[in-house]
């Protein structure tokens, strides 16, 4: 033992020989060679000129049409019937295009997080086409993670959306991306649970529904919501109110009031019971309430967070011509009214509400009551009035992007 | 010159013995480089690293990092690690007669027994763990009927708490705790307790002092193969949990998914790691390894 300690710790008391001196030189310059690997570890960022560059506008000409297609989307946001999907068999037996249509979106953050590597190095993160909210788009924008779009193969999208889906603010010009529905994030409730109509925000604040509400894990819909229960329109949201709106979401939680804070899959709880009120998304509801009659949508009194989901291509994707062709296949007002007449949600193409009624006048029974219900609701295509209620998400840098969630995480990650 | 020759020809010939042992380890050994030493560099790489996704990400040695997610996490951490006591004690008490009972008693129906108890683990840990979900649902098959019966208050539940975290965890670690017990005692000598029983020992007695030191190493394996993933495990917070039950290892994956906070994330990583080290050396340091693995 002595020994060893001699040897280890000999060059420390004897006076420093040649030879040890080189040896320890030869020590230190192991923690340099790892300190240039540790060095050489760092990540490339967006702005960095290697990086794709975002501001590249005019599409670099498309491909051949390769045989086949990959799509990310949310759950419940396409028709089904006996198993499959009739739009996408037709879309199959139109084009020749095989299409993998994954459902593996349950909230924008989780799947970013999930494609953004690949996507900062340029390459193909498997997917020709996926699903994201507005604000995603404008943030995959500044990144440069998206590939601008041939309008020229999209004559559906010129010729049949409606004209407030064109030109959006997140995407002056469509430049990069066309709608794939919209909806509204609102309540849902079990009527039957609750014991009374819901009407405020101020019900996810009730101490009777202790334990049983669900918010959303969407950092924007949650903040959103909160601002909105202490008066303040989401958009003009200064970093004050945010705070305030924590606090708001802190008390929420403190008190126990709320379950669990959820992506997509708060509809398995809404479903099963264990949540009797939740942030809910206006066409899950609709979907949901086939089963249960006794589910609830509503936009409450003071208003309700309004967005649109967007078909987007990023870069890399291995096969932008036929994802043109599917966009260009969902833009088709039948195929957009059977998707409509499923997904319960805005369709942005403008025949669909009355080709809707045109169904429901050739259906008959229930189907053709269900079909009429679809058609009118002001929630599936908002009224006016119901238009007036809404709010748009805040536009945020990336620096308010950074201190909101940093105050939203305090609230999640308890 | 010829003290060169002297050491050398035992040198050669030593190598010539132990060489093909030592060569067998390459193939790990790469393994480990590979995947292991590299991402362990790369990590520590980034946690000492500044910046955001959009800037990029470059090394500034910040070790404040480290400090900043003590501070912001420490509820996560310390919950994490009383989860991580809770499981292994638990298990412990549950898995040591089950074992001791398949060991000793088990009789030709051993292999039966074993069976029977990994066979649940065929199915995918995921769907297991979803599984509980709906079984324990709020007003579920379960607590549906002894609620209507009124044995149970209505508000009565199980998810979202940390009783259902926690028995989630013991659920899906149980045979990483139940097999290596039942190794470490199957293996032991019967003899031995015979001579304990020769020498006017008690059955208790013989058991405090004979079985139990005898199944140490059983004990110290499992309890090593169950608190340190249950440590790390989000999986069963995120599906049976809900508000205060968020362990580090979902706020790990919160940061690097949802956050783009690699260097946090990092940091995070290494203070767990270096946390269940300690407390694994003070582990072993109590139960004295030596005669654990000697």
């Amino acid at each position: 033992m002595t020994e060893r300690m001699n040897e280890l710790f000999g060059g420390l008391q004897d006076p420093m020989s040649r030879r040890e001196l080189l040896r320890r030189a030869g020590r230190g310059s192991v923690f340099l060679g790892v300190g240039a690997l540790l060095a050489a570890c760092g990540i490339q960022g967006e702005d960095d000129d290697a990086g794709p560059a975002p501001t590249e506008a005019s599409p670099s000409p498309l491909p051949e049409i390769a045989g086949q297609v990959v799509v990310a989307n949310w759950p419940l946001y396409i028709d089904r019937a006996k198993g499959e999907s009739p739009t996408l068999v037709s879309f199959t037996e139109e084009t020749d295009i095989q299409i993998d249509y994954q459902v593996v979106i349950n909230d924008n953050e989780e799947f970013f997080g999930t494609i953004q590597e690949p996507l900062s190095r340029g390459q193909s993160a498997g997917y020709d086409i996926i699903v994201v909210t507005d604000w995603m788009v404008a943030k995959m924008i500044r990144l440069g993670f998206l590939q601008p779009l041939h309008h020229d193969r999209l004559p559906n999208f010129e010729a049949n959306a409606f004209e407030k889906f064109k030109d959006p603010s997140y995407d002056p010009g469509n430049i990069y991306s066309i709608p794939w529905a919209a909806g509204i994030t609102g309540i849902g409730y079990d009527i039957e649970r609750t014991g009374r109509e819901l009407t405020s925000r101020e019900d996810l604040w009730d101490p009777a529904f202790e334990g049983h509400v669900g918010m959303f894990t969407e950092m924007r819909d949650s903040f959103g919501f909160a601002l909105l229960a202490n008066g303040v329109v989401p958009e003009e949201a200064t970093m004050e109110d945010v705070e305030a709106a924590q606090q708001k979401l802190l008390e929420q939680r403190e008190t126990g009031i709320v379950r669990g804070y959820f992506g997509n899959d708060y509809t398995d709880q809404l479903a099963t019971g264990n949540l009797w009120v939740s942030m809910a998304w206006s066409g899950d509801i609709f979907a949901l309430q086939q089963d249960n009659p006794n589910l609830r949508f509503i936009i409450p009194e003071e208003g309700a967070m309004r967005w649109t989901d967007n078909m987007v291509i990023p870069v890399g994707a291995e096969h932008p011509a036929d994802a043109h062709e599917f966009m260009n296949f969902v833009y088709d007002p039948r195929i957009a009214t059977n998707i409509t007449e499923w997904v319960w949600y805005e369709s942005p193409v403008s025949q669909v509400p009355d080709l809707i009624r045109q169904d429901a006048a050739e259906a008959s029974g229930g189907e053709a009551e269900l079909l009429d219900q679809i058609a009118e609701s002001p929630l599936v295509f908002p009224s006016e009035e119901v238009e007036s209620q809404l709010y748009n998400y805040k536009n945020l840098d990336e620096e308010d992007e950074r201190a909101w969630n940093e105050l939203f995480q305090a609230v999640v990650q308890g | 010159m010829t003290t060169t020759v002297e050491t050398a020809a035992p040198r050669s010939a030593r190598w010539r013995r132990a060489g093909p042992p030592y060569s067998l380890l390459l193939p790990g050994g790469l393994w480990l480089l590979v995947f292991f030493v590299v991402p362990m560099v790369s990590m520590l790489s980034v946690s000492l690293q500044e910046g955001s996704l959009e800037q990029g990400y470059e090394l500034t040695w910040r070790f404040q990092t480290y400090l900043d997610v003590l501070g912001k996490f420490d509820r996560q951490f310390i919950r994490s690690i009383f989860y991580g006591l809770m499981v292994t004690g638990a298990l412990l008490l549950i898995c040591y007669p089950l074992a001791y009972t398949i060991a000793f008693r088990g009789g030709r129906w051993k292999n039966a027994l074993l069976f029977l108890l990994i066979m649940p683990f065929f199915v995918s840990f995921i769907i297991r763990t979803l599984e509980w979900k709906f079984i324990l649902a709020d007003d579920g098959f379960i607590f549906g009927p002894l609620k209507n019966l009124g044995w149970l208050g209505q508000d009565f539940r199980v998810l979202a708490t940390p009783f259902a975290v926690i028995g989630g965890l013991v659920y899906n670690f149980l045979p990483f705790m139940a097999l290596p017990l039942y190794v470490a005692l199957e293996r032991m000598d019967r003899s031995l307790l015979d001579a304990a029983g020769d020498l006017y020992s008690s059955r208790t007695s013989a058991f405090l002092r004979v079985t139990l030191p005898l199944s140490l190493p059983g004990v110290f394996a499992g309890s090593l193969l169950t608190f340190i993933p249950a440590v790390g495990d989000f999986i069963n917070a995120e599906v049976l949990g809900g508000i205060n039950t968020t362990m580090i290892g979902n706020v790990i994956q919160n940061e690097f998914l949802v956050n783009n906070d690699y260097p946090e994330a990092a940091a995070i990583s290494f203070l767990l790691l270096a946390g269940i080290l300690i407390g694994v050396a003070v582990y072993a340091k109590l139960l004295g390894t030596e005669e654990l693995t000697g």
